[in-house]
């Protein structure tokens, strides 16, 4: 009896939270929230050396930002250098980092904090994919998905995130995907990586947030399909609320979630709807939808490309 | 004309599925005969894994048990004959580890055949904060309780394909749906479970007639010695769950094939409100059911 009590009492209180926080996320989709500076600020992007990182990393190089620049491919990387230099960074730093591997990451993480300092944006953004049928993709190819997209993230916030907890001041930025919300055919690998990634992400929000740690800011992003080749021949049945999406649009809104402290972004905006509808709706409704919309044969003519984004 | 045909049966076919779902909140669904079916569990040996073991048992079913601990393993055994069970098969057996889950699985298609029902269920937790977990221990979890459903259903699911015929049920978590405070690798390594299982429903859902079924658990934290010393604030609204009420859940999920089970079902109306509400609303219904500070006293196995 006492704990429906307890229960009854904290729900008045609860219900006029939810009220209020409904309330101002209104407000604050008419108005924008405003945006931080991060000049001098040290952020380090992983898979700097193409797609997005290349384009994030040029972003902020316009903004001030000092760069730390992380790709497994030593001349893209340093193409990005040379370009953000262009763009008006004066100082970017391009280290060669294999981030599937543990020791390495930890090793250049290590050089990043003698040479540079302590990295205020991490921005988890290397990413490789398969693209196989899960019975035809060879278990070394699985692992080694699993090692880039999801467990660099576990490795570089045990690098970097004491340094932002002990200055409790921090970001950390997970690029995870749509296909780490909703299960893709021809992705399973790819979707466990990117679902661990969300999870895990989410999780060490949470944290943050228990721990009253409120120097420390979370942003995660779930894109649909983006033309960086990386999912070249991917077709989408619905290119009006689903489209394949420009890089430089999607980096765009990156940027600007960052600057806003977004905890969520997912593009397009379709996304959240469409995750709202299938947590809402039983199965066969949600998969009715699918078909109607034509988006369950996306991977139907995945060729990619062999370079990391 | 064309779009017009088809939005109307898209409209009656979406109305009929709504209706079709109601009514089933009322009546039963049909459940299916699971006599004769080869059933292998992973983590076995205690637990969850235990009680679905005997549930299977009592209905018929031929039971292969996968455990590392060989005694809890022996012991599962030994209570499924005693309600019953025609045929047990106990294999010690390292989830985490690739080569031993192909090679203990070769074994099994050898001395009992293959596998219908395969219920991953094996796992592990640390119960720390992130930056206190060692680094070993963060990929051991991973490996259990997300990497071995890879290597098993890479072992077993070929053989469901060429018969048509089979079942994969993925016991994920709902820490595998939101992330939780002292929980970071095992929401991370749950929501990959999730995830894998999903993609694997739908690329089994493109094959058309395609009898090969998938199941996917998430319960809230429940009375067995994983979660040893978790609390929760509101007993009455969210508590921690019973051992055998979540393995007659599960039991029954998996013979009435549904796809998505969470456990208690309030909490897949909280998962809706995840969606439509800010992340600061998110924390505060974390902090309001408890669920925040549940692993501050976790001890963990």
């Amino acid at each position: 009896m006492s704990s429906i009590l307890k229960s009854a009492k904290g729900l008045p209180i609860f219900l006029g939270k939810l009220l209020f926080s409904i309330l101002k996320a209104l407000i604050v989709t008419i108005i924008s929230k405003p945006r931080k500076n991060v000049a001098g600020e040290i952020v380090l992007i992983t898979g700097a050396g193409s797609g997005l990182g290349r384009l994030l990393a040029l972003r902020f190089a316009c903004l001030g930002s000092v760069l730390v620049l992380w790709d497994v491919n030593k001349d893209g990387n340093e193409e990005t250098c040379r370009m953000a230099r262009e763009a008006g960074a004066t100082r970017v730093h391009a280290y060669t980092c294999d981030c599937s591997h543990r020791e390495e990451i930890y090793r250049v993480a290590h050089q990043v904090k003698n040479e540079v300092g302590d990295v205020s944006i991490l921005i988890n953004n290397a990413g490789i994919v398969t693209g196989k049928n899960f019975l035809d993709c060879p278990d070394e190819l699985m692992e080694k998905s699993f090692d880039v997209n999801f467990k660099a993230h576990l490795w570089t916030y045990k690098a970097f995130l004491p340094a932002m907890i002990a200055n409790n001041h921090g970001h950390l930025v997970c690029i995870s995907s749509s296909a780490g919300l909703v299960g893709v055919s021809g992705l399973a690998d790819y979707c466990a990586s990117k679902f661990a990634a969300f999870g895990f992400a989410e999780s060490v929000f949470t944290e943050t947030v228990a721990q009253k740690r409120k120097g420390i800011k979370t942003t995660i992003v779930c894109p649909f399909f983006i033309k960086t080749g990386m999912f070249e021949g991917c077709t989408t049945g619905c290119p009006s609320l689903l489209p394949i999406l420009e890089p430089e649009y999607v980096v765009r809104k990156i940027v600007d979630a960052i600057l806003q402290e977004r905890l969520y972004l997912y593009i397009p905006k379709f996304l959240y709807f469409m995750v709202f509808l299938k947590s809402l709706l039983p199965l066969k409704t949600a998969l009715l939808i699918a078909e109607y919309m034509d988006i369950l044969h996306v991977m139907d003519g995945f060729t990619g490309q062999k370079t990391k984004d | 004309m064309d779009v017009i045909i088809d939005t109307s049966i898209f409209l009656g076919k979406f109305l009929y599925y709504l209706l079709e779902s109601l009514a089933y909140k009322i009546i039963p669904r049909r459940r299916k005969d699971v006599a004769g079916e080869i059933v292998l569990i992973t983590g076995a040996g205690s637990g969850l894994g235990r009680l679905l073991s005997i549930h299977f048992a009592s209905y018929g079913a031929i039971l292969v048990l996968w455990d590392i601990n060989q005694e809890g393993n022996m012991e599962t055994r030994r209570l499924a004959q005693e309600k019953g069970a025609v045929k047990v098969f106990a294999y010690q057996c390292d989830c985490s580890n690739r080569q031993e889950v192909y090679r203990v699985a070769a074994q099994v298609r050898k001395e009992v055949g293959d596998v219908t029902i395969l219920i991953n269920n094996a796992g592990i937790v640390t119960g720390k904060l992130f930056l206190d977990i060692p680094d070993h221990m963060v990929e051991k979890t991973f490996l259990v309780n997300a990497f071995s459903h890879f290597w098993t259903c890479k072992a077993f699911l070929p053989a469901m394909i060429e018969a048509n015929h089979g079942h994969l049920v993925c016991v994920s978590s709902i820490a595998g749906r939101i992330g939780i405070n002292g929980l970071t690798d095992y929401s991370a390594s749950k929501f990959a479970a999730f995830g894998l299982a999903e993609s694997l429903f739908l690329e089994l859902n493109m094959v058309k007639k395609s009898e090969v079924k998938t199941t996917i658990i998430c319960p809230y934290f429940i009375k067995t010695g994983m979660f040893e010393g978790c609390t929760t604030k509101y007993p009455f609204l969210l508590p921690i769950l019973e051992q055998e009420y979540v393995a007659k859940k599960i039991f029954n999920a998996i013979l009435e094939e549904q796809v998505y089970v969470v456990i208690p079902r309030f909490l897949w109306f909280t998962l809706v409100l995840k969606q439509i509400i800010s992340s600061k609303m998110v924390v505060a219904l974390g902090e309001y059911l408890g669920v925040d500070s549940c692993m501050a006293s976790v001890r963990g196995e």
